[in-house]
């Protein structure tokens, strides 16, 4: 037990019990702060781990909120049933879309995963098939029922959503520490060296695209379930540079800073209400600050470190 | 065909306005391979400052209209571009050694700081620049009525657009902002002060969008603090459709842009616009991954 | 760590300084955009309401107590708003007024509704809210349907034969336009023009171009003033001579100010009436206090309407002497009869729509003044 995981225990703790102490518009308001998170790590692993610079995560998760909204309404499908669909969806659609763009370098990924972030809120708006409802957006979506208890309440919700967060925090982490993540990250300090040493990058980048596209599909269930009504203004360009800047200002790789980053994204305007109309403003001059003290994001991951004990020196020498 | 052509006109001058925004980007983007989030910004800050200079200087009554905007513009520019050097300084230079993609956050901040002052100092309702300062004529062109000031619009854009690239490429310090951009390490080498080109370069790109702004509030008339976020995009695409780092490119993608825009919208449909705009960027990226003319084609000068 | 820490430890000491006070006060929740693009609409609403707040406590208050009003940010996003609605439950308010777009509106009343607090809606519009059978739920704008029916009669009783609708694709203009061209297909009209224009941009001649070939009649926008403003203009430098008519989001002074006298001379909207147009004491008293504070007039009408619900809340808790909701919201349904508002007589039905003919037709003059026709 170092220090480190100390303090997570001690966080996790206060967090289980902060319903008990916090009246319904906190607990609402760490709901928003978990759901971002988990979209945050969601991106983290195509942006901070692959280094693939996509700024339009927004677009899957809208997938995944309007795959639960209409099959919702329209077959009155229960809610968890439609999570795995939501996923599924969404990879798909990750598919789809990265695809073709996979090889695009850099900023030129960027404005195209924007283009696509907003191609689909246009789509959106505009009723495409008839199914989405438009600007109106979809209401009447039901709430999540987990063996007989339905959960309505921010409290239900805080520990749906956090509970869920600590499954993906679970299970990115086996991912980050697998082959897997380690070619992740190889591809983004050097995509050519990685290409050389038989990594087939491309592959690579477009499993980490849908796998947070899954991800971030999931956390759409949650979302049309949480607010029972949609609209595509929740999903523009706007959200997914909200994602961007937690995991870059977080600490790009770092399932902590990106937690912590949630916190301050999204809760900060919230502790700023009491300055009314400019509190976006100091909003705004926050996120310089904070860029300007910690510019590797406020908790940076570590280097991997590898346990070099059992590696005895006989052995090694044959 | 006469729809064809109004039509394009209609997509030159949304375009030609598009591509002086763009420029800013392009140049900033060239020296400092920074995606400037806040450059939609400063030129809303151009449109509110050349509001209010408009209306408490009275220059288009003391010295006439073509040299009372000029004057106008050319002040406007240059409060701009030393709020653009202030930015540099503040939000970039601090962030200069770190990841790229810290100081796009940090412009990103910037961005949303800059359109929440403005909503603070001049309210959150639209502004509206004073009728009847340009003149209304209207240029008949195979036939069909254009107002004299879109051709003037365009006009003006293309001349700070020459300008720039005769800038760039013909003077001493324009060699050294393009050394600057294609090492800065080895610029420094070679005894050029790179925080001093870094400076020009933000006081430039910012000096051009600030003159967009004053040139659609002139123009439209109405302006509001949030506009520059939607024009910032918009040029953002242009830039990269020509090719990021790359001043001819700005022009010609500001331009592509603005007539797709227009033709896709009056042929396919207006709802969908903005989406057939994206399409087209995206298509153009997979078949040319660094936009038509290429990235940064000075550096092959 | 360390600092992960003590940040955390500060944000739990926030949480406890930012809970509900309790006082001898009598609380009103306003919840409307401060921030966001709808922010000129929120701070207009925030005017109207505090200064209702305020003459109202000057004149000793309600049931002895003051009134005080909790305003909080909705950012006109649906999130934000959820987020404020329950910010505004925990603080032990009576009732709320708010707020201006439908689906941000809907994003709240879910809260309310739970929360057994009276909601007054000002600006949205959308049929369906109305339609849920909430019991706690009113609002004092009209709704899409009674505008559209208002607007497809007055299209045909003119003998307008092409008619072109553009919408700008928002929740509330889209209800508008599609509610209208229904009507009107209804009615044998020909829709020679259905399309919409992308809201925040200047330059709209593309869509004018094509609106111009088509050969319309009249042109009815459904959406809202800054580009309604920016199509008369740039109609009027096309040399176009169509008429335009616009629904009630164009009813505001800033749309002459942007489209310029010479261009927005002749255009018509359909409107509830706005305080300047009313005879009663209310309104007028109401003008002169709003002049005499902030020194000009207020915007839109639907800042206005928020005036309204703020003055049917105070109505009922007077009448009623209590702050119960139950007792207030059967109040609201079925007593409150033509109390005199802002805009006119406010009765609500048993939804909580408002009652009642509101839509007149204005014509902008030459002067550039809205003239009731």
């Amino acid at each position: 037990m170092n220090r480190k995981r100390i303090i997570d225990i001690i966080i996790i703790l206060v967090l289980a019990c902060a319903p008990l102490f916090l009246n319904t518009y906190w607990v609402d308001v760490l709901n928003n702060i978990g759901i971002y998170a988990i979209l945050a790590l969601s991106l983290n692993f195509i942006l901070g781990h692959t280094g693939l610079f996509h700024m339009g995560h927004a677009a899957f998760y809208a997938i995944g909120a309007y795959t639960t909204a209409i099959l919702n309404t329209m077959y009155h499908i229960p809610i968890i049933w439609l999570m795995p669909l939501s996923g599924v969806l969404a990879g798909i659609f990750g598919y789809l879309v990265a695809r073709p763009i996979i090889h695009l370098r850099g900023d030129y990924l960027l404005i195209v995963t924007i283009g696509i972030v907003e191609i689909v809120r246009i789509a959106l708006v505009n009723n495409i098939f008839g199914i989405t409802g438009g600007s109106n957006g979809i209401f009447g979506i039901s709430r999540p029922k987990l063996w007989g208890f339905v959960i309505r309440r921010p409290q239900d919700f805080f520990y749906y959503i956090w509970i869920f967060l600590g499954i993906s925090v679970y299970l990115f982490y086996r991912l980050e520490n697998s082959r897997f993540g380690r070619a992740l990250n190889y591809i983004k300090e050097d995509d050519l060296a990685a290409e050389g040493s038989g990594v087939d990058s491309s592959g690579y980048k477009l499993k980490a695209f849908i796998i947070g596209a899954i991800w971030a599909g999931f956390v759409g269930n949650i979302y049309a379930s949480k607010m029972t009504i949609i609209s595509p203004e929740s999903f523009s360009f706007w959200e997914s540079v909200i994602l961007f800047v937690i995991v870059i200002l977080g600490g790009s790789g770092s399932m902590r800073g990106i937690i912590l980053g949630s916190f301050l994204i999204i809760g900060l305007p919230e502790l700023f209400r009491q300055f009314a109309s400019a509190r976006m403003l100091i909003f705004g001059a926050a996120m310089v600050v904070m860029m300007i003290f910690r510019p590797q994001g406020i908790i940076p991951p570590k280097p991997r470190t590898y346990n070099l004990d059992f590696l005895k020196l006989g052995e090694a020498e044959k | 065909m006469e729809l064809f052509i109004q039509q394009l006109t209609n997509g030159l001058a949304i375009g030609g306005i598009y591509a002086l925004i763009a420029l800013g980007y392009t140049m900033v983007y060239g020296v400092m391979k920074l995606i400037n989030f806040a450059h939609g910004d400063l030129f809303s800050i151009g449109a509110y400052l050349g509001l209010t200079l408009l209306l408490s200087l009275g220059l288009v009554d003391k010295i006439g209209v073509l040299g009372g905007i000029l004057l106008l513009m050319l002040m406007v520019m240059g409060l701009v571009g030393i709020i653009g050097i202030i930015l540099e300084r503040v939000a970039y230079r601090p962030l200069r050694k770190a990841d790229r993609l810290s100081a796009v956050v940090s412009a990103l901040g910037a961005s949303i700081f800059f359109a929440n002052s403005l909503m603070l100092i001049y309210g959150a309702k639209f502004r509206v620049y004073p009728h009847n300062i340009l003149p209304k004529m209207a240029v008949d062109i195979l036939g069909m009525k254009i107002p004299l000031i879109r051709i003037l619009l365009l006009l003006a854009s293309f001349i700070l657009m020459t300008a720039l690239y005769l800038f760039v490429q013909k003077t001493k310090t324009g060699t050294a902002i393009r050394a600057a951009a294609i090492d800065q390490g080895a610029a420094k080498l070679m005894g050029i002060n790179v925080n001093k080109i870094i400076s020009i370069v933000f006081f430039i790109g910012p000096a051009l969008g600030g003159a967009a702004g004053i040139m659609v509030g002139l123009y439209y008339g109405q302006i509001n603090f949030l506009m520059g976020w939607l024009y910032g995009l918009k040029a953002f695409i242009a830039a990269v459709i020509g090719g990021i780092g790359n001043i001819p490119g700005a022009m010609l993608g500001g331009i592509i842009l603005g007539v797709v825009e227009s033709l896709g919208a009056a042929y396919v449909s207006f709802a969908w616009k903005d989406a057939i705009a994206f399409l087209v960027l995206i298509i153009i990226l997979i078949v040319r991954p660094t936009g038509i003319l290429g990235e940064r084609v000075a550096e092959k000068v | 760590m360390k600092k992960t820490l003590v940040s955390l430890l500060v944000v739990v000491g926030l949480f406890f300084n930012f809970g509900p006070a309790f006082g001898k006060t009598i609380k009103i929740g306003l919840l409307c955009p401060l921030t966001g693009s709808w922010a000129s609409e929120g701070q207009d609403m925030e005017k109207i309401v505090t200064l209702l707040a305020d003459e109202l406590n000057a004149k000793g208050g309600l049931l002895g107590s003051e009134v005080e009003i909790v305003v909080e940010d909705d950012g006109g996003d649906p999130r934000t708003a959820a987020l404020a609605a329950q910010r505004l439950s925990a603080q032990d308010i009576v009732g709320v007024i708010g707020t201006y777009g439908s689906s941000v509106t809907e994003a709240t009343q879910a809260i309310f509704d739970e929360a057994k607090i009276i909601q007054i809606a000002n600006g949205s519009t959308a049929i369906r809210l109305t339609e849920k059978g909430l019991k706690y739920f009113f609002r004092t704008s009209p709704r899409d349907d009674e505008q559209g029916r208002v607007a497809a009669n007055y299209l045909t009783g003119k003998g307008f034969k092409r008619i072109a609708i553009l919408h700008d694709n928002t929740t509330y203009a889209k209800g508008l336009a599609d509610e209208t061209k229904s009507l009107l297909e209804k009615k044998g009209a020909n829709i020679v023009f259905y399309d919409a224009l992308t809201p925040g941009e200047r330059d709209y001649s593309a869509i004018l171009t094509n609106l111009k070939a088509a050969n319309p009649d009249v042109v009815f926008f459904t959406g809202y003033y800054p580009e309604a403003g920016l199509l008369l203009r740039q109609k009027k430098e096309m040399g176009w001579n169509v008429p335009f008519i616009g629904g009630d989001a164009t009813n505001n002074p800033d749309l002459v100010k942007i489209a310029g006298k010479d261009a927005a001379e002749g255009f018509m909207f359909l409107s509830p009436p706005v305080p300047q147009d009313l005879d009663s004491k209310e309104a007028k008293d109401f003008l002169a206090a709003y002049k005499k504070k902030y020194g000009d007039l207020p915007g839109s009408v639907w800042a206005v309407l928020s005036g309204d619900g703020f003055l049917a809340l105070t109505t009922a808790i007077k009448a009623t002497k209590s702050t119960d909701s139950d007792v207030l919201a059967d109040y609201l349904h079925n007593k409150l009869k033509d109390m005199p508002g802002l805009t006119g007589k406010i009765s609500f039905d048993s939804k909580g729509d408002r009652v009642g003919d509101l839509y007149r037709i204005y014509k902008v003059d030459a002067n550039g003044n809205f003239v009731l026709q």
